[in-house]
């Protein structure tokens, strides 16, 4: 074994990220880690790179026990990594960026010719071809990833760990970068790969590892014994006690509020049709970076409809921006990223909640802190929010009550089409099942909800029917019975099974 | 409170005197007060006298009006380096106004305050078209502008123009010179601009953070053009003073103003980042500032000192500000 990462255990403010999970890597074989978002997957990688320190548990590289203080330590140990998002500077040469950590030096001045010649041993190892003047920010997605390879593989490694490493290249590009990872591991290193498209997976892994719930329900078995369903099977089956929430009466007869019909956009979403009514959620569930709070962003005006219609309460419209959308449409949009477009941390809450009013509270064209302050009353004792008083700083409150904020303000400008995009976020537990409850209240007052989560116990919870979104496309929609087994392993299906169209799988 | 923080005073945790006390803005009065007593014993009463102390009052006028036109833009996270300059500008072209084209006092002024409107918006303008950062776009209409300055009237002084204004300059209500009571209304309009007014609610949620304020259906784009606007007007009222006040304008009128019109509001505590405005914390800033330059006069200390001290307080008070905020952040 190269490396054995044995029972860790992660913990987080409210989550147990990592909760006795356990990694075998042999060298010479590329080993596959899978599980469902928030099994533990980054979290056991960041442990890895160094980047966090485990709560718990141990690791061994090549017989000896490490102790990572930082993602250098890692590099010195010999683990590259490939992350998930580009870690490349633009503005630099291959080179530059290849030995970026550990640049020659000579009389204190960067030393060039040797810079270079790194450069080139690392691409050799890729077989590409490429010069290392070239800045990164000319090359295309792919050759930039490459180039990422590369970068990880100059640190001398032995384990490298490849995370989604195909998730913007093509076919042809994901093909070449598996041939190269076949050639380390005949190499001798030892490879983990992260992806979420299991035929790649079966196509080029050695053995593999399924995260559940922070732990390993299947440790570096041969993936050989396996077949795809099976290893969805491990990925999803888990006792899920839901909260069952009060049934909610959807009158199906009822018009959407919003309609889309064939949508495509300027950010590459092809061929989106989906319905809410007033009254019902819709969730729309798929990996991070699949495109769905895009698909929000679009439909309130920030990026291009290039194709379709949009209908709300059952008239084409053109939504120009935000203020369009939310004073002529009443459509509201609660962002996953609360801190830094939900909120204006620096300002009372007060002011956070009234931004999308004031025109309507204005009275001769002035806004007083007292109607302002009437306001959020109402929505404070309404969501429950806590907070010592209405001129308390938004960035002083919890992460749940900070969403609550950003929640009221669309409550208060009237909206009847909400979208919620990841609500629960970096909330703890209690607080979420308290979310869970009020989202699902709001949708009895009649509002039309689009539910964006990439959370399954979330969607299988509050959803009426669940839209599955892959790579800016629907990949199908299930309606949503609530019985967690099922739904969780068909929308699972839906996102890592092939890529066949949309239509085939709509059940 | 023992535990005199900013964090404390605003979770509202403290009474209301607590609630007043940890606000920067009380630091700056105390201080404020302190200094000018000092100053009055230092000078064995001699700031008191009539003249002087009426000096010290007329002269503290254009620093707060300029300083706000500065904080309006600072606002909304941006800089306007052309506020000194425009301040000239205006004021050559109200002079000329008045001396070569022998339009009544009354016009000449809307004229500058016209001139000053104008090139703000412009300024917004060009930051929102060409999506070029304020900065760059205002260095470069600041040196535009103080080539237009110098055209009006080339290296030559305007003087003996409206007699009328010049006495306005003068003239003193209640025992305090007009042109600073008018300072005060003008800052009291800008407070009731950010308190109030939607347009200026949106301008602090602009700064705030862009992206919240864009999804709440704020326009970033007309706040930038509003802020703009605005620091151009309040430049022309800060020219307006001038040229009541001083009784003479040339080309080099505003080219002084530059440092005053950040001093004020960052040591006001205006966060530089955008949001967070303080009309009281920059007029009292103003003052302070106002009290080195009369500290200088009375003790005959060397002028090139006092750049010196200012721009240290500057660079302190910007210091202050990221340790308050890293306070603030740190107990949330």
């Amino acid at each position: 074994m190269t490396l054995v990462a044995e029972n860790l255990v992660k913990t987080f403010p409210g989550v147990r990220a990592l909760d006795g999970a356990t990694l075998r890597l042999a060298a010479g074989s590329v080993h596959a880690l899978l599980g469902e978002n928030g099994a533990g997957k980054s979290t056991l990688i960041k442990i890895l790179t160094g980047v966090h320190r485990p709560d718990g548990g141990k690791i061994v590289l090549g017989g000896a026990e490490l102790h990572l203080n930082g993602p250098l330590d890692a590099q010195h140990a010999g683990i590259g990594v490939v992350h998930q998002e580009r870690n490349l500077i633009p503005g630099f040469s291959i080179a530059e960026n290849i030995v970026l950590h550990h640049l020659p030096r000579r009389f204190g001045l960067v030393d060039r010719a040797r810079m270079r010649a790194e450069a080139r041993r690392c691409l050799g190892l890729l077989d590409l071809d490429l010069d290392p003047d070239t800045p990164v920010s000319r090359l295309s997605v792919a050759q930039a990833q490459l180039v990422e390879i590369a970068k990880a593989l100059s640190v001398d490694s032995k384990v490298l760990l490849l995370d989604e490493p195909t998730a913007s290249l093509t076919g042809d590009e994901a093909d070449r970068l598996y041939g190269i990872v076949r050639r380390l591991r005949d190499d001798g290193q030892a490879v983990v790969l992260v992806s979420h498209k299991l035929e790649e997976v079966f196509a080029v892994a050695d053995t593999v590892t399924v995260l559940r719930d922070g732990r390993s329900v299947a440790e570096a078995r041969p993936l050989a014994g396996y077949t795809q369903d099976q290893v969805v099977d491990l990925m999803v089956g888990r006792a899920y006690s839901s909260v069952r929430l009060a049934d909610r009466h959807v009158d199906l007869r009822a018009a959407p509020a919003l309609r889309l019909d064939g949508v495509s956009t300027a950010r590459g979403h092809r061929d989106i049709s989906l319905s809410v009514r007033p009254g019902e959620i819709l969730g729309l569930y798929g990996l991070v970076g699949a495109g769905r709070s895009e698909l929000a962003k679009a439909l309130l005006g920030l990026d291009r409809i290039t194709a379709g219609t949009v209908e709300v309460r059952g008239r084409p419209v053109r939504i120009r921006d935000v203020g369009d959308a939310l004073r002529r449409h009443r459509i509201g949009y609660v962002t996953e990223n609360r801190k830094e477009e939900g909120l204006f941390l620096d300002q009372p809450i007060t002011r956070n909640v009234g931004v999308t009013v004031w025109r309507r509270m204005a009275r001769a064209g002035l806004v007083t802190d007292r109607a302002e302050r009437r306001l959020v009353a109402g929505y404070t004792d309404r969501l429950g929010i806590r907070i010592s008083s209405p001129s308390q700083l938004a960035g002083l409150l919890s992460g749940g009550n900070q969403q609550k904020v950003s929640l009221a303000k669309w409550l208060a400008a009237d909206c009847e089409i909400l979208i919620v995009d990841e609500p629960t976020v970096g909330i703890d537990v209690r607080t979420k099942a308290a979310f869970h409850e009020l989202i699902a209240e709001l949708a009895g007052t009649g509002l039309a909800l689009l539910l964006i989560s990439s959370d399954l116990p979330e969607i299988v919870t509050l959803a009426d029917r669940i839209a599955v979104m892959n790579d800016f496309t629907l990949r199908g929609e299930l309606v949503n019975d609530h019985d967690y087994a099922r739904m969780s392993q068909a929308i699972i299906r839906l996102i890592h099974m092939g890529s066949r169209p949309a239509g085939d799988e709509t059940a | 409170m023992s535990t005199g923080t900013t964090t404390a005073g605003r979770t509202g945790s403290g009474g209301r005197f607590g609630r007043v006390t940890v606000r920067p803005e009380f630091t700056l009065a105390v201080l404020a007060v302190a200094g000018f007593v000092a100053l009055a014993v230092a000078t064995d009463g001699n700031l008191l006298t009539r003249g002087t102390l009426d000096a010290f009052f007329r002269f503290l006028a254009v620093p707060i009006v300029i300083g706000l036109a500065q904080m309006v833009v600072l606002a909304i996270g941006q800089m306007n380096l052309s506020v000194g300059t425009l301040t000239g500008l205006c004021a050559m072209v109200a002079a000329w106004l008045m001396l070569e084209a022998g339009l009544p006092a009354p016009l000449a002024v809307l004229a500058a305050l016209g001139v000053g409107l104008a090139a703000g918006l412009v300024n917004g303008l060009l930051v929102v078209i060409t999506r070029i950062n304020g900065f760059v776009v205002t260095l470069a209409t600041m040196t535009i502008i103080e080539g237009l300055r110098y055209g009006v009237n080339g290296p030559d002084t305007f003087q003996g123009y409206s007699q009328g204004l010049r006495d306005l300059g003068t003239a003193s209500v209640l025992g305090l010179p007009v042109v600073f009571v008018f300072a005060l209304a003008v800052a009291a309009l800008v407070a009731l601009f950010f308190g109030r007014t939607v347009a200026g609610r949106q301008l602090l949620a602009t700064g705030g953070s862009p992206f919240a304020a864009r999804l709440s259906g704020v326009s970033n784009d007309r706040s930038i053009v509003i802020a703009h606007g605005l620091s151009g007007l309040l430049a022309g009222v800060a020219a307006v003073i001038t040229v009541a006040a001083s009784g003479s304008v040339n080309s080099s009128i505003g080219d002084d103003l530059m440092l005053p019109s950040f001093a004020a509001p960052i040591i006001g505590g205006v966060a530089l980042t955008g949001g967070v405005v303080s009309v009281a914390g920059t007029c009292l800033a103003a003052f302070l500032v106002r009290l080195v330059d009369v500290m200088q006069a009375q003790f005959d200390i060397n002028p090139r000192w006092i750049d010196l001290i200012v721009g240290a307080v500057v660079l302190g008070a910007v210091l202050l500000g990221t340790v308050r905020q890293k306070l603030s952040k740190g107990s949330p």
